[in-house]
């Protein structure tokens, strides 16, 4: 039976007689009342379909959003019971030397994501585009981009460990005096993890450059070739140019991602050695999970929010843009 | 006679790139081979014999895995993140399948304010998640369960699913009410029998995209989860690797590669939908 249905009929008259007999305003009123929960329903069942989502995305993401900015403005360690410090946690972040050294090792790995992986990107992109056989190419170089960033942790931490694969492969061809323990002084074990990401990162950003020189006119190259412009030309002036949507896409993207590093820096290092190769989310992570500073953490991740926000929706509008044309 | 040497010169040019492509690509995916031939090593032959030195008993790698189980449960870690992969991706399709059909089908007020309600999800980074997450998990008893788990991976996926569905559903928004009101099929029926068949494509790709994401996942795994039953695969291989990891380096290598297989069967057997899915997490086509 269908809740909020039409009134049957036929059950109204297999009702006992007693009720039949009186029949008092009241009950005409109830009579009516399933036409009109079911006005009601038909109101609200759009919003139904809206509801497992909403509680699930409200209930625990903005939830916790707005429940991580009130921590900031606290001191707490999960014990006793948190007190309000206002802008005290901010202050403190701002002052303290760890913090200053693990924002600047989040700028390098920004920077370094930028070069490594977006600018090794596009470069691969347009090599690999005037070539046969680019398909199984692509396939090779992207390949480690299906793998969890755990899983190249894992692999990386092997080949820079102290008899890991580097290690050996430089004394192998005779340089042994570029051999060294890569993850231990700063700010080699930062530049080293980056390089670890960037090989997961370049496959992706390579193939939406790749989609994004697709959707270049070929009329507009042959013009341009016509009128005598060499490659380096045809890249700068032409082909630069009109990749630009995609490639807004894809810094934003990497600078977003950078900030957010923690997975590969945790497993490799776990910031260390001595705090030397923490990124802010490892340095939220520690003081909420490790040190049980609560509103430090908090602090911490507001401000990386705070960064992060203004690319990601920067990244929205972009997304949102080309999807509605 | 210049122009024919131009022409020979550049094709000679487009071999040599070609060429050292193929070295590039070579060398990018030697690590993973590196990895499968260490997974296959007893741990002295490993630290004996050259790394690419071909491995003297194949068969080795089982007990590396079992070995590397004992030692991080990651064997109840692929179970785990088996089912939360699974349910968790399906959870969030429908979930955002449902939530996207109300707002580009039917009569509601403010629906892109809705929208962008439930895509917010996507703006913040994980770190905002987390504190709020583990106290509300301990308080409410989901800490370490699987339910817990489930819970949250299915949150987290929902925002990248509405915002692709919403998409779709736009854009075919004419046809499905042309045939619905040639039905008289009510608005349940409508998302069951007409709408959903036709997001077929979506679906998959979602499906496909958010199980691995949620399989990849490590950091929520840490936080919200402890016991070897409810810890899932990245969390467990975790404990094995790195600096701080305990396992030997074929053990490392042997779960790297076992937490590898589920997703790169994936990869292979629907490269189209994944090679899609990155221009689509980008694009939004």
């Amino acid at each position: 039976m269908r809740a909020g249905g039409l009134p049957d009929t036929n059950q109204v008259s297999t009702e006992p007689l007693s009720d039949k007999v009186l029949v008092t305003p009241l009950d005409r009123a109830s009579l009516y009342a399933p036409t009109r929960a079911k006005a009601l329903f038909r109101k609200i069942e759009p919003y139904l379909y809206l509801l497992p989502a909403l509680l699930l995305v409200g209930g625990l993401l903005l939830y916790s959003v707005a429940h991580t900015l009130a921590i900031s403005f606290t001191d707490w360690d999960l014990i006793t019971p948190p007190r309000f410090v206002g802008l005290q946690n901010y202050i403190d972040a701002i002052r303290d030397p760890t913090f200053t050294r693990s924002f600047s090792n989040t700028l390098v790995w920004t920077g370094g994501s930028l070069l490594l992986p977006v600018g090794g990107g596009l470069l691969l992109a347009v090599i690999l585009e005037r070539i046969p056989g680019q398909r199984v190419l692509k396939t090779l170089i992207y390949l480690p981009a299906i793998l969890s960033t755990t899983v190249v942790a894992a692999i990386w931490s092997y080949v820079y460990t102290n008899n890991g694969v580097l290690n050996e492969t430089l004394r192998w061809v005779g340089l042994d005096a570029l051999a060294r323990p890569w993850l231990v002084w700063a700010p080699t074990n930062t530049l080293a993890m980056i390089v670890a990401a960037s090989w997961r990162a370049l496959g992706p950003s390579m193939v939406l450059f790749l989609v994004g020189l697709q959707t270049i006119p070929p009329e507009l190259i042959e013009a341009a070739k016509i009128d005598g412009a060499g490659e380096r030309l045809l890249f700068w002036r032409i082909k630069l140019p009109l990749l630009r949507p995609i490639t807004a896409i894809v810094v934003i993207m990497s600078v977003i991602g950078s900030f957010m590093t923690f997975d590969l820096v945790w497993v490799m290092t776990q910031g260390g050695p001595g705090r030397s190769s923490e990124t802010l989310a490892v340095t939220m992570y520690r003081q909420a999970f490790i040190m049980w500073r609560m509103g430090y953490a908090g602090a911490v991740a507001v401000i990386l929010s705070a960064i992060v926000i203004v690319f990601s929706i920067s990244y929205l509008r972009a997304t949102l843009k080309r999807s509605t044309l | 006679m210049i122009e024919k040497w131009a022409i020979r010169q550049r094709a000679l040019d487009r071999y040599l790139a070609l060429a050292l492509l193929c070295l590039f690509a070579i060398a990018w995916v030697t690590p993973l081979a590196i990895v499968a031939l260490s997974s296959m090593k007893t741990p002295r032959e490993q630290s004996q014999s050259g790394i690419l030195a071909l491995p003297e008993n194949a068969a080795m790698i089982l007990d590396n895995i079992a070995s590397a189980s004992e030692l991080s449960g990651i064997g109840n870690g692929i179970l785990s993140s088996l089912i939360y992969a699974f349910v968790g991706s399906v959870t969030a399709v429908i979930a955002a399948s449902s939530a996207a059909y109300s707002i580009a089908m039917l009569k509601i007020r403010f629906p892109f304010f809705w929208f962008l309600i439930i895509y917010s999800g996507t703006i913040f980074p994980f770190q905002m998640y987390l504190m709020p997450l583990f106290g509300l998990y301990q308080t409410v008893g989901l800490y370490d369960t699987r339910f817990g788990m489930l819970l949250f991976y299915s949150a987290i996926t929902v925002p990248f699913c509405i915002f692709v569905f919403r998409n779709y559903f736009i854009g075919m928004q004419g046809e499905v009410i042309e045939a619905a009101s040639l039905d008289g099929a009510s608005s349940f029926q409508t998302y069951l029998r007409i709408v959903l068949p036709m997001a077929k494509a979506p679906a998959l790709f979602l499906f496909v995209t958010q199980f691995s994401w949620i399989w990849n996942d490590f950091l929520f795994g840490q936080v919200l989860a402890k016991s070897d039953d409810v810890r899932p695969v990245m969390t467990s291989l975790a404990m094995l690797s790195g600096t701080y990891g305990k396992g030997s380096i074929p053990q490392q290598m042997a779960g790297a590669l076992t937490a590898s297989i589920p997703t790169l069967i994936l990869f292979f057997a629907l490269q189209k939908h994944f090679m899609q899915g990155i221009i689509l997490n980008t694009a939004g086509e």
